[in-house]
């Protein structure tokens, strides 16, 4: 799958949730959301551009919700 | 008037208890209050002759046929106009009145002509009838002026206008006026020299939107079908559903054999109430189309030509090729699309064969492109993924927001209903960067017009929002009663920053603060507030944060749980709504239940006997995505046309091509088709039994009123299929699928072909709660218990005017042409729109040396595309519009893959673009005439597309 | 300075009062008023002169004539052969009882001070400190009946419109005058505009309606041009808008043009066409005093009935219905008109005979020849023969003739008059004005056109009569409003009284 497609839908998840003045229930959002729409070798893709470039290209909330799916 | 006949009682049922008592010579009836003497008198078993009356339009008064003596009263009033007052006794017929009513009589027929044995209308006359009725032997006036050799008109392919047969009743003038709202038509000139017009023009060049009211009005042959010219009166009738729109029109197939004559709106609809519009009232001559393939047909390569094969070897090779591709690529590899223009019993099939005989949960509907965030916001918010009220809810209504929605083009039903009641005083908001038709026509006029800059829905209900709470119009105690505390107080806090403002946001959106805030003082003030939105909402990068903005505005104004309120997605499709309910998202089984949870798996485990996959399949554009990167190898798609109706064709192309096996099964070879292998000829909505959902969740039957033309129903189809993988699935009819459906879906408990054969209708939560369905939803209490407020702020959208795109271009459709045009570009509703143009502003139009009906090129950062130019003040400058019914217009080359956060819903109605003269066509366009005739070529025996 | 009248009015007008007018504003010493029209038609333009003897009035006049009349000593009054005497003595002016064009003629129409000073805006006044519900008492105790026509009680239709709740209702002046013949509307919007304005203003403070339109024919421009600056200048000196003559109640009055329709004179077509769309008539009930204009209850009233409102409550409704007889009450302004030797507007009391009028006042036919038929009540009304004409013009009385008052015209006809002709005309006027929505007068009317020019040329006329009277029967019992329902009533009475003129 197209990594930097993947990138942009999760920071647009990742964008939605920055409302939310809760950071913990922010980071779960995003988790959530790729855990309950994404099929899985779309977010097995994600973590991987993630351990391969160190996730530069994604919001820190977005990296958190990774680092948070892949605990 | 209905071929086959059905009662009339001449003028319309008035709502409330019968309690007035009148004397109809001597039957004794009761009646409500307001009730014509003419209606009573029709309950009470006695028809008075009328020409004029008919119980869709309210009394008129001018045929003068329906005399009657009241006692105590002088002269002879007539029955339509006069209403029932308690004791009254009325005489229908005497002496005096049939005297009456022959003069009244011998003078209709003194200018009417004598040719009833050859007139369409022979057997089916109200003229020809009362004349009977009356007794009429005689006409003593000769020699005298008559409008017999008028000329007829026959410029509207749907129906012919004959003045000479006229009788002035008024009925199609009313019928326009009253029923459908255009005011197309006219009485022009007076006394005897007043005839009927559509405004001193031919029907086709005039405001008529040939909704077919006035057709179906007329009393003699005036207003004639010309299907009906052509095959005479029908026999037989099959009431059934119009398979376009979300509206889920109602309709009697008027019939002789498996022939259909005519199909008539059926005034028992439920969403209709005997209304109609051009598409479902003429456009159904498509089912009967030459295009129409009905064989299956297979192919080793989609440069190869196609082979004519039986069922059995099409589906035993499809079945075949999916089994081949899992082996080799894995189980995911594959998966299905199921179609809103479909039964629900197709679409539960498909999900059903994807899930348990393909097992994986790779399943999508073409909703994905137009209300997945209608579903997913919904259900954040209020509980529920589908509208709050009924169509009828309107009528309590007294402010309308109409929001990215255009109903008088792509809901006209409802469109027709929304502006009786606009007219009858209330309040219209729209939000659109269209002048749609709504904002100003006859006697409608919106008191604001938002006209918001694309791509900042989120911005403007925001600021809509912030000022009914910073103004303390917030309806503390609904939301106190009715929903999350904390999560209120949150919301509370956060769109009262002055960020949400509507003069912060004036620089966004464009639409001034003034407005604004007079809009949210309306909706706020109004007894009821009634919300409707279309694909406007949906098809944005905030797609669903704008649903739950909405949705936080109708809880925070307390608009939600009782008659003339809500939330109203209007939906595209003819079936989106039952698609959903369906189990047709990867991530959901039937009744909208996460595939994650197991109990619920557990039951469809066995339910099926299969074991459900935990995981979220592929959306739609997953799987193009997947197929492109060579993950996903094949796909049935089941009546859709993604080629055509995705964004970005060219990378949607390429997906399609990466597929070792396309299974389409479809009425047409359309644009996915040329892609195919195995194509599967499907079954028209004439030719099964079904059920379709419509926007109100109101389910309506289908009923087959002619066999398959390819000897199979699609679900019997998808069952075959099914079978070849070794999963039989054993249903003998359509009831025994929907028997299924609501053994496993708690929504769908109560639901039953005998039920809807009773009733008519039904809408969904239909189960031990509420065994006649439910019209309005979350009445007491939300379904998901308290209502959530969600925070939404305005992200604008990546997809940015620059010096090379300075233009945004949003899509949308039109009256008479459906979705990619399949259907409707097989009828003669290519009269009215034969091509798509681009609307531009004079402005931007000038600036680029374009004149109206130029050629223009039309490019965004993902493809080109050549069409013609509209110029025209309807769209603002700025912005350009198209709509994407011809498939050669490529609308869908240039819109990109940005789309909804949360549902991957394309972002249709924002792309930068530029636009310029051109000369040809774009190279894209070149490629797609060459591959059509490419593919029209390896169609057996030559045959080719009209 | 001298005070010399000269009518603006549009019939005087026609006949060179302008010019008249200019003659004499070249005289210093003239100090010229245009007031309304007296009446007198015949001896238009009547100017009079203000003396110490009182007004003294010359006629009719011609612009030529001014430079002799000033030489004969005009202005003092001096003797001339156009001059007519004191206007007051005129016979004609004084066997008349001038209630509701009391003032019409005498003062300058858009003068307020002058209207107030002849009596004008007491009525409002008297209004104003009744009740409303004591406002209508008088209007109903007055007995007066509606004056275009139809001749419904006013009272019973205002109390209708009190009764009905409603957050807004309307008063409606029927000002679309459209009778063949008739006149008395025009000659009092252009010679007394605030009398109706203040009629109006009335009724709206006594049924609770804040708004009214006066909907005027567009025959009329002067008519317009007049109203359109009395209801400025009422609006300014605060009779009208939110706090009317300081009473705390508003009343808003709009001046409506019609666009050439002889059936918008029907009250519902009215209603119609004042809200935009296609004048035809509207099924009742519901009356438009329960629904009438956008659905509101509504008085509709004719000029003349409004215009006699404001004498009512300033005189009391006993003083006005001590005029009349039987169920015909007050005053009545019958416009005497056709083949007559003195037209004009005749105000009296009901009950004086069709003789008086055309003989005593007209002076017989203008032709010299004798009185063969008398039409009253407009072009749809019955015609009497010679033989009828002591029937007393009361509403009563012409009903047990088989005739009505309609809105108070009488056309004279010598006996050259061909009643073939007349009967022919009235189903044409009714083929012609016909709105076409109802069947019995769209296609009746002209059916009754063609019977009569096949009957006249007939060989058996009886047949063709036969099928005629049937068919005035179906156009009377079964049309929709009165257009049609009337329309029998001068073909039948010419064939009833005239059955030589169609070979019969």
């Amino acid at each position: 799958m197209d990594a930097r497609k993947l990138v942009k839908m999760a920071n647009d998840i990742a964008r939605f949730f920055e409302a939310e003045p809760d950071r913990a229930a922010a980071v779960a959002g995003v988790a959530g959301h790729l855990q309950r729409f994404w099929e899985p070798r779309m977010r097995k893709a994600l973590l991987a551009h993630v351990e391969a470039t160190g996730g530069a290209d994604l919001r820190p909330l977005t990296l958190d919700a990774v680092q948070a799916l892949r605990g | 008037m209905y071929s086959v006949k059905e009662p009339d009682h001449g003028t319309p049922a008035r709502q409330g208890e019968a309690t007035v008592t009148v004397t109809i010579d001597g039957h004794a009836v009761t009646v409500p209050p307001g009730t014509s003497v003419m209606r009573a008198a029709s309950l009470a078993g006695v028809q008075v002759p009328k020409l004029c009356a008919t119980d869709t339009l309210e009394a008129f008064g001018s045929c003068r046929l329906c005399l009657v003596e009241i006692e105590g009263r002088r002269g002879y009033p007539a029955s339509c106009t006069t209403t029932v007052a308690p004791g009254m006794k009325v005489r229908t017929q005497t002496p005096k009145l049939a005297q009456l009513r022959r003069g009244v009589m011998e003078l209709y027929i003194s200018d009417h002509p004598l040719d009833c044995l050859t007139c369409t209308a022979n057997g089916n006359c109200e003229l020809q009838e009362q004349a009977g009725v009356v007794g009429l032997r005689e006409v003593r006036y000769q020699g005298g002026a008559t409008h017999t050799d008028a000329a007829k008109d026959t410029s509207n392919p749907y129906f012919v206008f004959d003045p000479a047969k006229c009788i002035v009743c008024s009925r199609c003038v009313r019928a326009c006026e009253d029923l459908q709202g255009t005011f197309a038509l006219t009485v022009l000139g007076r006394g005897f020299d007043s005839v009927i017009s559509p405004g001193k023009t031919a029907f086709l060049s005039s405001e008529c939107v040939s909704c077919g009211a006035c057709v179906q009005a007329c009393p003699t042959a005036t207003l004639t079908e010309k299907s009906l010219v052509a095959h005479g009166q029908p026999d037989h009738v099959v009431k059934t559903t119009c398979a376009y729109c979300g509206v889920g029109c109602s309709f009697r197939a008027e019939l002789k054999g498996d022939q259909v004559v005519r199909m008539v709106p059926d005034k028992d609809g439920g969403a209709n109430h005997g209304h109609s519009c051009v598409k479902g009232r003429f456009a159904w001559g498509y089912a009967t189309h030459a295009d129409r393939i009905t064989t299956p047909m297979i192919r080793r390569s989609i440069h190869d030509p196609w082979q004519v094969v039986t069922w059995d070897e099409a589906i035993a090779h499809a079945a075949a090729e999916i089994r081949r591709i899992q082996a080799t690529y894995g189980r995911d590899a594959v998966g299905g699309i199921t179609s809103s223009r479909c039964t629900n019993e197709e679409t539960y099939l498909v999900q059903k064969l994807v899930r348990a005989a393909f097992g994986t949960n790779n399943v999508d509907t073409c909703a994905r492109v137009c209300h997945s965030p209608t579903g997913y916001g919904l259900k954040q918010t209020l509980g529920e993924s589908a509208g709050t009220q009924d169509f009828d809810s309107v009528d309590d209504a007294d402010c309308v927001v109409v929001i990215g929605a255009n109903p008088t083009d792509a809901h006209p039903v409802f469109a027709s209903h929304l502006k009786q009641r606009l007219r009858q005083g209330a309040k219209l908001i729209v939000i659109d960067p269209r002048v749609i038709d709504l904002v100003r026509g006859p006697h409608v006029e919106a008191a604001y017009h938002l006209q918001l800059r694309p791509g900042t829905n989120v911005a403007v209900i925001n600021a809509l929002a912030h000022v009914i709470v910073t103004e303390g119009l917030a309806k503390e105690d609904f939301v106190r009663a009715r929903c999350e505390g904390p999560a209120y107080e949150t919301w509370k806090a956060f769109i009262s920053d002055p960020r949400h403002a509507p003069e912060a946001m004036e620089a966004h959106t464009g639409v001034p603060a003034a407005a604004i805030r007079g809009a949210a003082r309306l909706y706020a003030s109004v007894p009821n507030g009634a919300i409707y939105y279309g694909l406007g909402v949906t098809e944005h990068s905030q797609g669903s944060t704008m649903v739950m903005g909405i949705a936080n505005l109708a809880m925070v104004t307390g608009n939600l749980g009782r008659r003339g309120v809500g939330v109203n997605p209007l939906r595209g499709q003819n079936n989106v709504q039952g698609s959903c309910d369906m189990g047709s998202f990867p991530h959901e089984l039937p009744g909208y239940r996460h595939v994650s949870d197991p109990a619920v798996r557990a039951l469809f485990d066995a339910a099926w006997g299969v074991t459900v996959q935990p995981e979220p399949g592929l959306r739609i554009p997953n799987m193009f995505d997947a197929a492109v990167d060579g993950s996903f190898k094949a796909l049935y798609v089941q009546g859709e046309d993604v080629a055509q109706s995705d964004p970005d064709t060219q990378h949607v192309a390429r997906a399609l091509e990466s597929l070792e096996c396309l299974i389409v099964q479809d009425l047409f070879l359309n644009e996915t088709a040329k892609y195919a292998h195995v194509f599967l000829p499907g079954a028209s909505f004439l030719e099964k039994d079904g059920t379709f959902t419509n926007a109100e969740r109101r389910i309506n039957r289908v009923r087959k009123v002619m066999e398959p033309k390819a000897g199979k129903a699609d679900w019997e189809a998808t069952c075959a299929l099914a079978a070849a993988l070794g999963y039989p699935m054993h249903y003998d009819h359509p009831s025994q699928i929907m028997d299924e459906i609501a053994r496993l879906t708690p929504t769908f408990t109560g639901v039953s072909y005998a039920k809807l054969d009773r009733l008519g209708s039904l809408q969904w939560p239909c189960n031990d709660a509420a065994p006649d369905g439910t019209p309005t939803m979350h009445v007491d209490r939300f379904v998901r218990g308290q209502g959530r407020f969600m925070l939404t702020e305005y992200v604008p959208t990546d997809e940015r005017t620059t010096r090379k795109f300075p233009l945004l271009l949003t899509t949308g459709r039109i009256l008479t042409q459906y979705n990619v045009g399949a259907q409707t570009r097989r009828t003669d509703n290519v009269a009215w729109h034969a091509e798509d143009r681009l609307e531009i502003h004079p402005a931007d139009a000038e600036l680029r040396g374009i004149a109206d009906g130029a050629t223009v090129e039309l490019e965004s950062r993902v493809g080109k595309t050549v069409l013609r130019a509209h110029v025209t003040e309807r769209i603002q400058p700025g912005v350009v519009y198209t709509t994407f019914h011809h498939p050669g217009s490529g609308a869908n080359v240039v819109t990109t893959d940005n789309s909804d956060w949360a549902t991957n819903c394309p972002e249709y109605k924002v792309t930068a673009v530029q636009v310029r003269p051109a000369t040809q066509p774009s190279e894209w366009q070149a490629r797609f005439h060459a591959q059509a005739a490419e593919q029209l070529g390896l169609l057996p025996r030559g045959r080719e597309e009209a | 300075m001298t005070r010399v009248y000269v009518p603006r009015d549009a019939a005087a007008r026609s006949v060179g009062a302008d010019a008249v007018a200019r003659a004499l504003a070249a005289d210093p010493r003239v100090q010229l008023v245009r007031n309304g029209s007296r009446g007198l038609l015949w001896l238009e333009p009547m100017i009079e002169v203000e003396t110490a003897a009182g007004r003294v009035a010359y006629g009719p006049v011609a612009a030529a004539d001014v430079p002799a009349l000033l030489a004969a000593g005009l202005l003092d009054g001096g003797d001339h052969p156009l001059r007519l005497g004191l206007t007051e003595a005129l016979p004609y002016l004084a066997r008349q009882t001038r209630l509701t064009f009391a003032r019409c003629g005498v003062i300058d129409p858009l003068d307020l001070d002058a209207y107030r000073a002849h009596g004008g805006m007491r009525g409002l006044a008297a209004a104003i400190a009744l009740a409303p519900a004591e406002v209508v008492a008088q209007v109903t105790r007055s007995g007066l009946r509606g004056r275009g026509g139809a001749a419904f009680p006013a009272g019973v239709k205002w109390q209708t419109v009190l009764d009905t709740p409603a957050p807004q209702k309307y008063v409606v002046c029927n000002a679309d005058e459209g009778d063949s013949g008739t006149f008395s509307d025009r000659m009092l919007m252009e010679g007394d505009p605030f009398v109706l304005i203040e009629g109006m203003i009335i009724a709206g403070l006594a049924v609770g309606a804040t708004r009214g339109f006066i909907y005027l024919r567009s025959e009329y421009p002067d008519a317009a041009r007049t109203l359109g600056e009395a209801i400025a200048r009422a609006a300014a000196a605060g009779y009208l808008g939110d706090d009317v003559a300081g009473s705390g109640r508003a009343f808003h009055l709009e001046l409506r043009i019609g666009a050439g329709s002889y059936v918008c004179g029907e009250e519902t077509a009215l209603l119609e066409s004042l809200e935009g769309k296609r004048g035809v008539v509207r099924p009742r009930p519901p009356v438009p005093a329960v629904a009438g204009l956008l659905g509101a209850p509504t008085i509709v009233n004719n000029v003349g009935t409004l215009a006699s409102v404001p004498v009512i409550l300033d005189r009391g409704a006993d003083a006005y219905a001590a005029l009349g007889v039987g169920r015909s009450r007050g005053t009545i302004a019958f416009q005497l008109g056709g083949n007559v030797a003195r037209g004009g507007l005749v105000e009296a009391p009901p009950g004086l005979t069709v003789r008086e009028l055309v003989h005593d006042f007209g002076g017989g036919t203008a032709s010299g020849r004798p009185v063969r038929a008398v039409q009253v009540g407009g072009p749809l009304g019955a015609y009497l023969p010679a033989s009828a004409l002591d029937v007393a013009l009361d509403y009563e009385a012409l009903a047990a003739r088989g005739a009505l008052l309609g809105h108070g015209g009488v056309v004279v006809f010598d006996d050259t008059v061909d009643m073939a002709k007349m009967a022919r005309f009235a189903l044409e006027f009714c083929a012609i004005e016909s709105c076409g929505k109802c069947t019995p007068c769209r296609i009746g009317a002209r059916r009754g056109v063609e019977l009569v020019d096949q009957l006249v040329k007939s060989k058996r006329p009886a047949d063709e009569a036969a099928v005629l009277r049937e068919l005035c029967d179906t156009m009377t019992h079964a049309s929709l409003c009165a257009l049609g329902g009337m329309t029998a009533y001068p073909v039948e009475s010419a064939l009833r009284h005239f059955p030589e003129d169609f070979g019969l």
